[in-house]
């Protein structure tokens, strides 16, 4: 983890020596009373792949959700590619941007849900094409981008399905298509399996694992231990919105040194 | 079919005890009985119910008696009604109901997709004066709003333009400013703004919040979310209850005849005050309207099948096996629907 350091002026100003993409400090979020997160520190390298374990209620999907701005902190920041995520600093204060800036840098952040939340009135190609062509992109280039992604996850020529008429499996793999096809430079996976039957989570884990052999820098909050201990570069455990452990799988997964960690892994191995 | 379900069906019938076979992959040996053949070859009765029947005599009756009635009672006078039904001044009180209504539907509709956004946001102020104007448009009678819009010269006999509480600029006498017509669009606009905005609102409600989550992280504006991603999907819950608004509104059109805009009602009034011909001239506004309704029901078929995209095969039935469907009495059609929906 590296000391703190003053944001970089511009965006493009070239990183620092260490080569974090996502760093989190002092990330805080409450829910009315409720204190989901009680400052979070966190780094993440470019082409890592970080897994989040952790209790239901310990506030994986929340750090998650801070980290694209679909949840306000309440105290701490969250940088991706040297910008603070929805806020600009200025007087010593850091005032939240407006609607279209934030816009701009969710476009960088991509992000697969537990519910897959593709749009149901839409084909499986108009899902992955509305990204960018709302960026910008010619439909033309965008349609034959898509139709690349979709063999890339193994499902070409299904691009005029609807998402209602796929599997559960399949739609978690569109809407990783849908997610790359705004070329993220990282990825977040919210539970991308939880929603799944046992036995369409396997072709789901393996486009995860292309890609995260492909460079892919990736926050991945999942149950699946199997695909920690195999892909995961640093393995973060959470327990009442606090880090308790993190890591190398190694390390985190067969030597925990915190009780909650040794408790729930012994409940979910 | 495997040995198990011929017994099963035939067990009943049968006193023969012989035990059921195993169905495991090794059971090569079926049983057969004498009916087996008898009962592959009988065809399928479904059950038929007696008091279906009843009720369909006693609504062919009933049915029969009304067109009878419509028939033999000479004092519809079906001539009279034949003689007016296309007469030009019918017709230009038809075209006026029918523009005064898509007039006020698409005016209305502009301004409740406004007032559902206001009422849905974050801003405490917009959604405060969104939920006022709905409370005070829904809370005051469309014909008393109509009065009020067409006598507002004796409240405000001036209107201008200007600086508040300073010099004006432009003075427009209010009787000159709403004439009948105009009151009437006013008066009904603002009333389909109140109810259209109510309507958008639960649809946009209904869309799983999910939805616009994942647009938010594919880097979509917010405009282009609520146009592209909620809008379309509040669609299917929005078109029922507006196609219901849009045939109501048709009909509440008939109220401006109260202020003497001449609508298809107030256009066969004028008729009928002059030659006392009321029932007749009654009938001839009464099947334009049924008209008018019909072929707005099956626009909103139309449109409800294109809003139903991505939602399975059972959305996208026919026309006729829909309207099949929902007449009773079809028989097999109907059941086979029926499984279907």
């Amino acid at each position: 983890m590296t000391a703190l350091r003053p944001r970089a002026a511009t965006a493009t100003a070239s990183r620092a020596a260490d080569d974090a993409l996502v760093r989190v400090r002092g990330l805080q979020k409450s829910f009315g009373t409720h204190r989901v997160l009680h400052g979070i520190d966190l780094d993440v390298r470019e082409g890592e792949v970080a897994v989040l374990l952790g209790p239901s209620g310990s506030g994986k999907s929340t750090l998650l959700r801070c980290i694209n701005h679909l949840e306000k902190p309440d105290a701490g920041f969250v940088e991706v590619a040297d910008e603070v995520v929805g806020y600009h600093l200025s007087g010593g204060r850091l005032h939240e941007l407006r609607p279209k800036a934030i816009t701009r840098q969710r476009a960088r952040i991509g992000m697969v849900f537990q519910q897959f939340n593709l749009f149901p009135h839409m084909t499986v190609l108009e899902n992955i094409v509305e990204g960018p062509v709302a960026s910008g992109v010619a439909r033309r280039v965008a349609t034959e981008e898509a139709s690349r992604l979709l063999d890339q996850v193994g499902l070409g020529g299904r691009g005029k399905s609807y998402p209602r008429q796929m599997s559960g499996g399949q739609q978690q793999r569109v809407a990783i298509a849908r997610a790359l096809a705004m070329h993220p430079q990282l990825l977040l996976f919210d539970e991308p399996t939880s929603a799944l039957d046992p036995e369409l989570v396997g072709d789901v884990l393996a486009v995860m694992q292309d890609l995260a052999e492909s460079g892919m820098t990736m926050i991945v909050v999942t149950h699946e231990i199997g695909f920690a201990r195999e892909v995961a570069d640093t393995v973060v455990f959470l327990d009442g919105g606090r880090i308790i452990e993190s890591g190398s799988p190694g390390t985190v997964l067969s030597n925990p040194t915190h009780e909650r960690a040794k408790a729930f892994l012994s409940a979910v191995l | 079919m495997t040995s198990t379900d011929l017994s099963d069906r035939a067990a009943p019938a049968h006193v023969d005890p012989t035990p059921i076979p195993s169905n495991g992959p090794g059971s090569s040996a079926l049983t057969r009985r004498p009916h087996d053949d008898e009962l592959l070859a009988a065809r399928l009765v479904p059950l038929r119910c007696k008091g279906q029947w009843i009720a369909a005599a006693a609504v062919v009756v009933l049915f029969t008696m009304l067109v009878n009635t419509l028939v033999t009672n000479k004092r519809f006078q079906w001539d009279v009604v034949g003689h007016y039904f296309l007469r030009e001044q019918i017709l230009k009180g038809l075209w006026l109901t029918l523009w005064l209504t898509a007039a006020t539907m698409i005016c209305g509709y502009v301004l409740g997709i406004a007032l559902a956004a206001m009422r849905l946001s974050r801003n405490a102020i917009l959604r405060t004066l969104s939920f006022g104007y709905v409370w005070l448009v829904r809370s005051v009678p469309p014909l008393v709003q109509l009065l009020f819009w067409y006598e507002l010269a004796s409240l405000y006999p001036r209107v201008s333009v200007g600086i508040p509480f300073g010099s004006e600029f432009v003075t427009v006498r209010t009787a000159h400013l709403f004439t009948g017509i105009l009151a009437a669009f006013v008066g009904l606009t603002l009333d389909v703004a109140a109810f259209s905005a109510e309507i958008v609102r639960g649809g946009i409600l209904a869309v799983d919040h999910g939805q616009s989550e994942a647009a938010q992280a594919l880097g979509l504006g917010r405009g282009r979310i609520f146009r592209r991603i909620v809008l379309p999907q509040a669609m299917p819950a929005i078109i029922p209850a507006s196609g219901n608004l849009l045939i109501g509104m048709l009909k509440a059109t008939a109220i401006v005849s109260v202020i003497a805009v001449q609508d298809l009602l107030y256009s066969v009034q004028l008729v009928y005050q002059q030659n006392y011909l009321i029932m007749p001239l009654l009938m001839v506004a009464t099947i334009w309207y049924i008209i008018l309704t019909t072929v707005l029901s099956i626009g909103q078929y139309f449109v409800e099948r294109h809003y139903a995209r991505g939602r399975g095969n059972s959305a996208r039935r026919g026309f006729w096996d829909v309207t099949r469907g929902n007449i009773p009495l079809f028989g097999r059609s109907r059941r086979e629907l029926a499984g279907l929906s």
